[in-house]
């Protein structure tokens, strides 16, 4: 079809133009944080990495992302693995994405009607005794642990992990799991040697869609965080909108680590998956 | 028999998402519950009139669903022209390409905003509403991609070239093959795309300056002043939003060649 290839380029030109948006974005946020009036400066980063107050935003910004990714993959995957027969229903699989139909804010105040000190649960349990008064609930939103952060976005990100692993799984030849059953290896076998290979790849790339979006996004911990330890994406708008207008290029300084944290994973991840696709390519896996 | 698998499924599907989601309702139509101090529910529908007479959080709808609309306009056309792009034809750096496609995902978007706020005041953008449809494409354009892809890839080249062999022009083609088989992915499209885009507080915040309020502007303020009842209510309507949009959309398909028009079936 030669039509096809002359086509190709229109085709993806908009594409391609959009992408204009996202790379110049962030080549200007790289810009700000290293030029000043008078010129090329590191100032900015020099001041940065003096502050407590990053680095424990940052600490705690990639122990709450990390927590909260392993919990929603390993729940995901559980739950796609037990039940995806039944998943490839309709309204089972609406039932699991009903959470989707709502913006993570919302469901982060969903996570405070439930759980907060004067929630549901609290007063439910108090109500029937379990425990003397809503004050004695334990404090689940608004805490200095992210306990709520990650309440929030585990919730939020297992019907997405789902949503993304579901394919995969719907993929895999039920032959495949007769082989390792004839050559007598058991669940953990097959989840080895059949399973794993197929959904690395997607388990990877939802790692690391989740990873970075609960790293940087502004709306959960704005709603459910504490203002101290508070998540990098908090900390970088409160300083971008912040009184002074000498803590702009700072607020550059944060997005611009956090960015350069999410880009090496994701280089990582990368290189690693694209090394074992040319290992199965030699046929040498 | 019932399956215990099947048992357990349900009653897990119900604790985690289907529960959670009748309480908030419940919690909508209801007065602000305090069971301890051995109150039981009383219903109520101020929680919604107030929603509704509320002339901010109306216009905020209103700008919400045109931007969420535009934006899902751009996502389905851009979507669908490098969706049929990528999966139709293959050439050198094809799989860099699509790596590109997917990394706005993965870059912070609020970094992306701020970047491109001055850019934005420089040509006149910021503050309107088209500057925040631009910032929105930033988050949902590469799931779009990645959708139609996966779709154009599933139904493969085979069809296209035959109606390119018996001639039909591309618009045919589109009208007639690729719109009714790419009905799922139009229909993932929409609920993500206009999901996303409500979901979005600190870059419409950033590039709409305070001047554009959509629904996330309105509802960080309130949960200072509103009660319970009020705050459920409202994140319900977060929720009618994309079904709204997603019934606009469904009504549109219905154009489309042969799809089972309802009212054929009515006596």
């Amino acid at each position: 079809m030669k039509s096809y290839s002359s086509k190709l380029w229109i085709h993806l030109t908009p594409a391609l133009l959009f992408l204009i948006l996202p790379f110049f974005g962030i080549i200007t946020a790289v810009r700000h944080s290293i030029f000043a009036d008078e010129g090329f400066t590191l100032n900015f980063y020099q001041e940065l990495f003096q502050s407590d107050r990053f680095f424990s935003s940052l600490a705690f910004s990639i122990r709450t992302s990390i927590i909260a990714t392993a919990l929603a993959i390993m729940i995901g995957l559980i739950l796609v693995r037990l039940f995806h027969p039944y998943l490839a229903k309709l309204s089972p699989r609406i039932s699991v994405w009903l959470p989707m139909l709502f913006p993570h804010f919302v469901w982060g105040y969903l996570v405070i009607l439930l759980l907060a000190e004067s929630g549901l649960f609290a007063q439910v349990l108090s109500a029937i005794g379990w425990i003397d008064g809503t004050n004695h609930f334990p404090i689940l939103t608004r805490d200095p642990y992210g306990f709520g952060i990650i309440i929030t976005y585990v919730w939020k990100e297992v019907p997405f992990v789902i949503l993304m692993l579901l394919p995969v799984y719907a993929a895999i030849p039920t032959t495949s799991y007769d082989v390792v059953k004839t050559l007598g290896g058991n669940r953990w076998d097959q989840f080895k040697t059949v399973e794993w290979p197929h959904i690395q790849p997607t388990l990877i790339e939802t790692c690391l869609i989740i990873f970075s979006f609960t790293l940087t996004a502004y709306e959960v911990p704005a709603l459910i965080g504490t203002t101290y330890p508070e998540m990098v994406s908090v900390l970088s708008y409160q300083w971008f909108y912040g009184g002074s207008w000498d803590e702009r290029p700072l607020a550059f300084v944060v997005m611009v680590c956090v960015s350069i944290v999410i880009f090496m994973i994701a280089l990582t991840s990368y290189l690693y998956l694209n090394r074992r696709r040319m290992r199965a390519m030699r046929g040498r896996l | 028999m019932i399956k215990p698998m099947k048992i357990i499924f349900y009653s897990l599907a119900i604790l985690l998402f289907i529960g959670p989601v009748f309480l908030l309702v419940l919690q909508s139509f209801t007065e602000v519950w305090q069971f301890s101090a051995g109150q039981s529910l009383t219903f109520q529908l101020d929680s919604y009139s107030t929603l509704v007479s509320d002339p901010n959080i109306m216009e905020a709808t209103f700008w919400s669903l045109v931007i969420g609309a535009c934006v899902l306009v751009i996502n389905l056309v851009i979507g669908l022209l490098s969706g049929k792009a990528l999966s139709s034809s293959s050439f050198k750096g094809k799989s860099l390409l699509e790596a590109l496609f997917l990394a706005p995902i993965l870059i912070p978007v609020l970094a992306i905003a701020m970047g491109l706020h001055l850019f934005m005041i420089r040509i006149g953008l910021a503050d309107t509403w088209t500057g925040v449809v631009l910032i929105h494409l930033v988050p949902t354009l590469p799931y779009s991609i990645k959708i139609f892809h996966n779709a154009y890839h599933q139904f493969g080249n085979h069809l296209l070239e035959q109606a390119e062999i018996l001639g039909a022009t591309g618009f045919r083609q589109l009208h007639t093959i690729e719109l009714p088989l790419l009905k799922p992915a139009i229909r993932s499209v929409t609920f993500l795309t206009i999901v996303i885009s409500l979901s979005q507080y600190a870059i419409t915040a950033i590039i709409g300056g305070g001047r554009i309020i959509t629904l996330p502007l309105v509802f960080f303020p309130f949960l200072q002043t509103a009660n319970t009842s009020l705050m459920a209510a409202f994140s319900v309507w977060f929720a009618l939003l994309p079904f709204f949009m997603y019934l606009v959309v469904e009504l549109l398909l219905l154009l489309l060649p042969y799809t089972r028009k309802p009212w054929r079936n009515l006596r």
